[in-house]
């Protein structure tokens, strides 16, 4: 049942598992910046960023690269349509922050998993006015993404449309309407009765 | 159908877990129809607690405190995030011993897990003996870093310990004693009729669906998603390793189903990975020499990060699954924004199409399969919708279902 | 379940692992008369398994060689150091502490260690084995030998 050294060394899978189809054609794992050149002829001025590359390894230096997006939200929903075309991207979790006037949610995807050093990070920033931040659900192309989605609407005050289950995840149910704890424009009063410091209590 | 569904809340009161959570099943007979998710009973709000009061060295020792199990994982994928926020480079060295520390935990988490995983099928010979051998590992731990757990290895741009020749022997020699054990390990375990008997076809997560509910770690690999960072991305030290993910066709020979027992499988040879790991480790780490932090003095590095403007992710093959950090610093003593994603956050989801269509006695082993850092006793509640009478039904019962369940598969082997 | 057995019959001829610390059973009489034993010499006790070279406990404090410079106050996650303005010096909470030793990486005299103690447990969280450093009987020693020597000048 063992195998010398399990784990290491060329994995045992079917070739097949490293190619995609994209346009109806079957591909490989692309680059990082050609992923994001096909991402901007597509979406053109909606979408801007930058690919940042890190190195890795001691004595094998390897670089894996990160794209970083900026897009218009109107448009969100389609990018990550865009995505699922070539494979079933993995959403590791949504950020966000309060940016001032705007929310501002970083979607952390990546593409290209299961292939030897190939998985490129995209994290997809869209910002939403605050008097009206509304983002379309990704849970139709992705269910998993649903957690996430209702942690951000309760956590920033994000209205995400369309999303099968609204209620509230992590705070209670006691927490006041209109509180968004990752905010930073909340009434001082009531961020004041929320919120303890234990260690300057004495406890 | 209808008319005969009950109602089964399972929970909140989880003090194991990282987040307590819920379940409210709807059962038909012995056979659960449909799971609904309540979560967050122990949300414990240490995002809000690090961007409010603390500076980003007093964050490492709250990130090792999201989970004591996975108490590497939190600060590597932390300190990651930080580094590419601010443009620090660790030394080389450093990034050998945070593997190896990381390789380390993994060993133990997984041997935890499947004396976990026993207790729930109620083999407990099992649980004491995998627990028995997973002493050794923790006794490297405690030798190298001055604890069982909570080991406070990391900081931001290096590690604050170096690992010795001592220490490298002992790894070695521990090392030793897992190849020597694990021969037994999967007798005991894998290769064991009950375990497969009690295992095989429960909590079945298919490969679509486990791509779709974003699982992660040893659950999407269970389900024959090849999905490991260390693999697809390799950050650190493991770039100079060929690793690649376990996925459990490999090793059983069948068809990867996606149950409880492929998940199983996948966690013990991973821990035959990470000795395997860790030998190549130990040859790299003596033949590295240098510094291990890339600046000595602690204030230096505080003034740079409270200097620093930038953001960057961090990202870590934890034994659960991917640990995802994302810190942004913007010329402030504290962390501007600071989300942590631990694996289970992500698993969570994929327990829905488990638990649909097995039975209550496999809802205890379904749980744990995903490794929740799920211990202790739980209680639910069996509401009777027809007649509104409703009876408390403690864990420990739904356990002891189980515990005859698998009674009756050894008296049917026998 | 037969290879299991194998391991479990290979148990009963070893010796058990714990080590009965600090004694195998309890004599048959109350606590206060055990502790006198001891104090006597009657009773023996096991001494508890080695800790580690690198071992994290009770944090130990030179209360002489602080310059009060609240360095270690910036880095506890805790906050389990305080600083005294009086005499310039820090209090610390063990009961809070995290036994994490980044305070004593940032020391710039070097003045906190971490010692091999882990017998830690107290009736109460703020009792007085709890605390050490510049407690109130330290602040109140120092205002005194103050005095003698404003005193003598």
């Amino acid at each position: 049942m063992r195998k010398k050294r399990a784990g290491m060394g060329e994995a045992p899978y079917k070739k097949d598992n490293e190619t995609f189809t994209y346009d109806g054609k079957k591909v490989t794992a692309y680059p990082a910046e050609k992923l994001f050149d096909m991402i901007k002829e597509d979406f053109g001025e909606d979408v801007e960023g930058e690919v940042k590359t890190f190195t890795a390894g001691v004595k094998k230096k390897k670089e894996y690269k990160e794209i970083w997006l900026k897009v218009k939200r109107e448009r969100f929903h389609e990018l990550v349509e865009w995505m699922s075309k070539i494979q079933v991207p993995h959403l590791a979790v949504a950020s966000g922050r309060d940016a001032g006037e705007e929310i501002e949610l970083i979607y952390h995807f990546s593409l290209f998993y299961g292939i030897r050093d190939s998985e490129v990070s995209l994290c997809v920033k869209v910002s939403l006015p605050k008097e009206d931040p509304v983002i379309d659900t990704i849970t139709d192309i992705l269910p998993g993404a649903l957690i996430t989605e209702r942690e951000k609407q309760e956590m920033l005050g994000v209205k995400v449309k369309n999303i099968p289950d609204p209620r509230r995840v992590f705070t209670s149910d006691e927490l006041p309407e209109g509180y968004y704890p990752w905010r930073n424009d909340n009434d001082p009063e009531v961020e004041k009765e929320l919120v303890r410091d234990l260690s300057k209590e004495g406890l | 159908m209808a008319e005969k569904t009950f109602t089964v809340p399972i929970g909140p009161i989880h003090p194991a877990l990282k987040e307590i959570e819920s379940f409210i099943l709807t059962v038909d007979g012995e056979r659960v129809v449909n799971v609904e998710l309540d979560l967050g009973y122990s949300h414990r709000g240490l995002e809000y607690i690090v961007t409010h009061r603390c500076n980003p060295i007093q964050a490492i020792y709250i990130a090792e405190r999201i989970c004591g199990i996975c108490s590497t994982s939190h600060p590597y994928a932390y300190v990651q995030s930080m580094e590419h926020a601010a443009g620090i480079t660790p030394p080389e060295r450093a990034e050998i011993i945070r593997a190896i520390i990381g390789e380390l935990e993994r060993i133990h988490s997984h041997i935890l897990w499947a004396g976990v995983a026993a207790h729930e099928i109620g083999f407990d010979t099992l649980l004491h003996w995998t627990w028995k051998i997973r002493e050794n590992v923790l006794d490297v731990l405690e030798a190298i870093t001055g604890n069982r757990i909570n080991y406070a290895m990391f900081t931001i741009g290096g590690v604050r310990r170096d690992i010795d020749e001592k220490g490298i022997r002992q790894i070695r020699s521990s090392l030793q004693f897992y190849r020597e054990v694990f021969d037994t390990f999967v007798a005991t375990f894998i290769e064991d009729t009950t375990v497969k008997m009690r295992t095989r076809d429960v909590g079945i997560l298919t490969r679509e669906e486990a791509e779709k509910q974003v699982a992660v770690g040893p659950t999407a690999r269970g389900s024959g998603v090849p999905k490991d960072v260390r693999y697809d991305k390799p950050y650190s030290a493991y770039a100079d390793l060929d690793i690649y993910p376990i996925v459990p066709d490999e090793f059983t020979h069948e068809e990867t189903k996606g149950d409880v027992y492929d998940r199983i499988v996948v966690r013990i040879f991973e821990v035959l990975q990470s000795v395997h790991i860790l030998e190549d480790l130990c040859d790299l780490l003596e033949s590295t020499p240098g510094p291990i932090t890339y600046q000595q003095n602690l204030v230096v590095v505080l003034n740079q990060l409270k200097r620093a403007v930038g953001e960057g992710i961090g990202r870590h093959e934890a034994p659960r699954g991917e640990v995802f950090h994302y810190s942004m610093l913007n010329k402030r003593e504290q962390p501007v924004v600071w989300k942590v994603r631990a694996p289970t956050y992500n698993n969570y989801a994929s327990w829905i199409p488990m638990m649909k269509g097995t039975q209550i006695a496999d809802i205890p082993i379904v749980i744990a399969s995903i490794d929740p850092c799920l211990s202790c006793a739980d209680r639910m509640t069996v509401v009777d919708e027809r007649t509104g009478k409703s009876r408390v039904m403690t864990l420990q019962e739904m356990r002891e279902m189980g515990w005859r369940k698998t009674k009756e598969i050894k008296r049917r082997v026998a | 379940m037969f290879p299991v057995a194998i391991e479990v019959l290979k148990q009963m001829i070893k010796r058990p692992f714990t080590n009965p610390y600090p004694a195998k059973y309890k004599p048959k009489v109350t606590l206060t008369e055990v502790v006198e034993l001891v104090q006597k010499g009657k009773i023996k006790l096991n001494p508890p398994v080695e800790v580690p070279e690198g071992f994290r406990g009770r944090i130990a404090y030179n209360i002489e060689e602080c310059i009060g410079c609240q360095l270690c106050i910036k880095v506890c996650p805790s906050r389990a150091i305080e600083f005294v303005p009086e005499v310039k010096k820090v209090k610390i909470y063990i009961s809070r502490c995290t036994f994490c030793s980044q305070c004593n990486d940032i020391c710039p005299k070097k003045c906190l260690s971490m010692s091999k103690e882990f017998e830690l447990a107290d009736y109460e969280k703020y009792g007085k084995s709890l605390i050490i450093g510049a407690t109130e009987d330290y602040v109140k020693k120092v205002e005194k030998e103050k005095k003698t020597a404003d005193k003598k000048e």
